[in-house]
């Protein structure tokens, strides 16, 4: 076996698990030296060059050692396989956007709480640069569980979690529940929860997010906030409610009713909006520096996002749902 | 037949030649062969195989259990003996009566499309 040869075979087996090297070396050195006699023929003494240029020959034919170790290898060469890849764009397209939005309000929130005197244009790099950190340890997370997953099982992380079993898949297996239905009622029984939190609001102490020191424990919301915004707030939600109700009962999304939600949606975002620019809708506590108006301005934008989003979703899901 | 005709048609047949290497390589291994043995068996046989296809192919039948596999040391050279397992004897019967079945029914399409 010659210096090249040996390099060669080294180069293939480096990739394999050791307990195979050695069998898979002595073997790749049998053939190479076979091929290699089989083209020098009956010539006993060949030159050195002949030897060599044949070698060279045979070992490009046998070709990238780097490819050969991976036929050998036999094991997945991809993170997320194909058995898994929906289920991981899936948990991408839901995760990514919820933690960056809530990433970005809440470290503008954080800042303005500890730092009064920050300007709005300091606070917009650790904003972005936590948005950022986030969404990276999110898709990393999400990456690895699903990939470690699709290791474990040869069907894929999909596979497991809807515990397929490894038999031949009959016609009885065939989902036949109305899937736009269960949808439909899930996304009104998540947008009911949604809006009970919601609801909830005034009624939410500072300690909860760990910030009880700004007010000593007080809520989010001005105590002093006049019972007419709280009943109108709460009026709104209770419309938002119906709304989500019809949906779930009626398991269908016709364009009346998703109409009707848009402009409930767009007034709740009006009334707000108009509540927090006239007066202090945030604890005084909170907001008793001379951020306080960019801070409620955040808020109204904030909102503002929220909406234009359910809006485009709203849209999307009854344009899904018409075909 | 055009370039992208001649691709097309490349890919095809690899694809179709990937198939029979497993077959063609468990009926050659009837009587004991070692890789490169193997290999100018198939490539006599009009079956050419590429050596870096058919080694890590005979690991892989290995392993299912339809090869068994012996150095042997008393030549100069040793050199790794495939041979037929009674379950890779079974499974190479079964495929040769596909094969013989799928010939018969392309002859059969055959015959019927041509005009």
């Amino acid at each position: 076996m010659s210096a090249l040869t040996d390099i060669y075979v080294d180069n293939v087996t480096r990739h394999l698990p050791e307990d195979t090297r050695p069998d898979i070396a002595a073997e790749i050195t049998a053939t190479i030296d076979d091929m290699v006699d089989d083209r020098l023929g009956e010539d006993a003494n060949p030159s050195p060059d002949r030897s060599a240029a044949v070698e060279r020959e045979v070992l490009e034919e046998l070709g990238d050692p780097v490819v050969l170790s991976r036929e050998y290898s036999n094991t997945p060469q991809h993170l997320i396989g194909p058995n898994s890849y929906p289920l991981f764009i899936w948990a991408l397209r839901w995760a990514l956007p919820i933690v960056g939005f809530i990433a970005l309000i809440a470290s503008f929130i954080t800042t303005f709480a500890t730092a009064p005197q920050t300007q709005l244009g300091a606070a917009i790099g650790p904003a972005v640069g936590n948005t950022v950190n986030a969404l990276l340890t999110t898709f990393a997370v999400i990456t690895i569980i699903i990939g470690l997953g699709d290791r474990q099982k040869d069907g894929g992380t999909t596979a497991t979690l809807r515990g397929r079993k490894t038999r031949t898949w009959s016609i009885d297996d065939l989902d036949r529940r109305d899937y736009r239905s269960k949808q439909i009622r899930a996304e009104a029984a998540l947008g009911l929860v949604f809006i009970a939190a919601l609801a909830t609001v005034p009624f939410i102490p500072t300690t909860l997010l760990y910030v009880g020191h700004l007010n000593r424990g007080g809520t989010f919301i001005n105590p002093d906030l006049g019972l007419g915004w709280l009943i109108g707030y709460w009026a709104f939600l209770a419309l938002m409610a119906a709304v989500e109700i019809i949906k779930f009962t009626t398991a269908s999304a016709k364009p009346t009713v998703a109409i009707i939600g848009g402009i409930i949606d767009v007034a709740m975002a009006i009334f707000l909006t108009i509540a927090l620019l006239t007066q202090p809708v945030l604890h005084p506590e909170l907001t008793s520096t001379a951020n306080a108006d960019i801070q409620q301005i955040i808020t109204a934008i904030a909102i503002w996002i929220i909406t234009v989003w359910d809006q485009a979703s709203t849209w999307r899901i009854y344009r899904r749902n018409r075909r | 037949m055009d370039e992208d005709t001649d691709k097309a048609l490349a890919t095809h047949e690899q694809e179709l030649r990937r198939g029979t290497v497993v077959f063609a390589g468990l009926v050659a291994c009837r009587r004991p062969q070692y890789g490169y043995s193997l290999l100018t068996t198939l490539t006599e046989a009009g079956i050419p195989t590429e050596a870096n296809t058919l080694y890590p192919l005979l690991r892989r039948l290995e392993k299912q259990g339809l090869l068994t596999a012996e150095w042997n040391t008393e030549q100069a050279r040793p050199r790794k003996y495939y041979t037929v397992t009674e379950s890779g004897a079974e499974v190479a019967a079964a495929l040769h009566a596909h094969w013989l079945e799928l010939n018969s029914s392309i002859t059969t399409l055959w015959k019927d499309g041509t005009p």
